[in-house]
């Protein structure tokens, strides 16, 4: 165990007076490594509790930008993060360095998909949940059980949410409890039911007291049930499903069939919840030239960009590109149109 | 038997906006059943064929009915039976 200097502890008395952590405990987060996959409403509550905790490494991966109606709930961002057009991931790292400069955060502007999670994941002790969609969940579950890793889901909508700690090996997976996910339009989105801030910030913290029993060793502290709660309708329910584990025939941790992982199941396209956009993922080889790119689209009308993002409109549609070759199309919710939109206006 | 049944947000269009509706049966399929006599909209947005759609889960009181008799475990007088879809957004 590395030693800490007395004055670095300091900053975390308040929390090592608390025998559950304890000095050791302490020590055992400044030696830890988390992935946070997402950070939107889940996730920036996830990373505000995690850095001035004092986990040592904090990843954060998010494929998306700021916005305005994101202000409501994402508790890390501000209007300047809006009007400077900065990614989510790069905001909420210059925010959290700001809450603790002690430890080490890792902004990574992506989109998580079977080609890139094993490497995001792989040097991580944990790996927490601030996605929206459950393709993205599928896949980290793969990844986890695939490797051995805890991991905490959290979803919230409305005025409800659920929240569950995989413990590979020991729990139930993701695919024991949730079998598959809804299908499109049988399932509300953040667009058309909402989301309210208290049931984020529920979750989340759930999540995160989670996450500090898993990194100070206490897995016998573990919440072993589904935990469900509707912060309007004054729900707040436990359903027992450790006893899934050894019930269903479950294709991830019992046959090990790692379909999202292997790039079996999952698209490349995903219509974003509650945003009326598309995002396309369109993996490019080399990170695109944005200089290049705004001359060929200067014709059609504004481009602006900065080192993270360029931003246009055509047809009616805004477009927001990023360097990895990903672009999000605003004003539709149609796929194929958003996939068309691409292959016109960004080529490939 | 009567159970009563909780309603998640998004089934409530199905039925008249109420979140819970007393049913009546010995079996979670009978209650279930006696739902969808109440409300018939709720039954295909539960079922797929025989079998409860696969991201709904119902629980009894706070027992997964999976690892009970499934659709086929007894219920008793005042038991509650929660229908809890997967809840996708974050």
């Amino acid at each position: 165990m590395t030693t800490v200097p007395d004055q670095a502890m300091e900053r975390y008395s308040r929390q090592t007076k608390f025998p559950g952590i304890g000095e050791e405990g302490q020590r055992k987060l400044l030696a830890s490594r988390v992935t946070l996959c997402g950070v939107g409403a889940l996730g920036t509550v996830l990373a505000n509790h995690l850095v001035r905790a004092g986990v040592g490494f904090v990843r954060i991966v998010d494929r998306d930008f700021i916005e305005t109606h994101n202000l409501q709930r994402q508790v890390l961002f501000d209007e300047n993060d809006v009007a400077a057009n900065l990614p989510k991931a790069e905001a909420a790292a210059r925010k959290l360095a700001a809450i603790n400069s002690t430890i080490r955060i890792e902004p990574v502007v992506t989109d998580i998909d079977h080609t890139n999670i094993l490497e995001l994941v792989s040097d991580a002790d944990l790996i927490l949940d601030g996605t929206d969609n459950f393709e993205v969940r599928y896949l980290i579950n793969d990844a986890a059980v695939k490797l051995g890793k805890p991991w905490v889901y959290g979803g919230c909508i409305g005025s409800h949410g659920q929240t569950m700690t995989i413990l590979p090996g020991i729990t139930p997976c993701l695919r024991c409890v949730i079998e598959s996910s809804p299908p499109p339009g049988m399932a509300p989105t953040c667009e058309t039911a909402g989301v309210l801030g208290p049931a984020i910030s529920i979750i989340a913290s759930y999540q995160a007291a989670e996450a500090f029993k898993i990194l100070t060793g206490h897995t016998e502290l573990i919440n072993r049930d589904l935990t469900y709660l509707d912060v309007w309708e004054n729900v707040h329910k436990s359903f027992k499903v450790a006893k899934l584990k050894d019930l269903v025939d479950c294709p991830c941790c019992k046959r090990r069939e790692f379909d999202w992982l292997e790039g079996k199941m999952g698209s490349h396209t995903t219509s974003l919840c509650g945003r009326n956009a598309v995002q396309v993922a369109h993996r490019a080889s080399n990170r695109l030239n944005f200089e290049e790119l705004s001359q060929h689209l200067g014709r059609l009308g504004d481009v602006t960009f900065n080192r993270f993002m360029l931003k246009f409109a055509a047809e009616g549609h805004e477009f927001t590109v990023f360097p990895d070759g990903r672009a999000i199309i605003k004003g539709t919710n149609d796929v194929d149109k958003a996939r068309t939109l691409y292959a016109k206006y960004i080529g490939h | 038997m009567s159970v009563k049944v909780q309603i998640p947000t998004p089934l409530r269009q199905h039925t008249e906006g109420k979140d819970t509706v007393e049913t009546s049966g010995a079996t979670v399929k009978e209650v279930l059943d006696d739902l969808g006599r109440q409300f018939p909209g709720i039954t295909q947005r539960l079922f797929d064929g025989a079998q409860v759609r696969r991201f709904v889960n119902v629980y009894l009181n706070e027992e997964d009915i999976r690892y009970l008799e499934n659709l086929q475990t007894p219920v008793k007088d005042g038991d509650t039976l929660s229908i809890i879809p997967a809840v996708a957004g974050g």
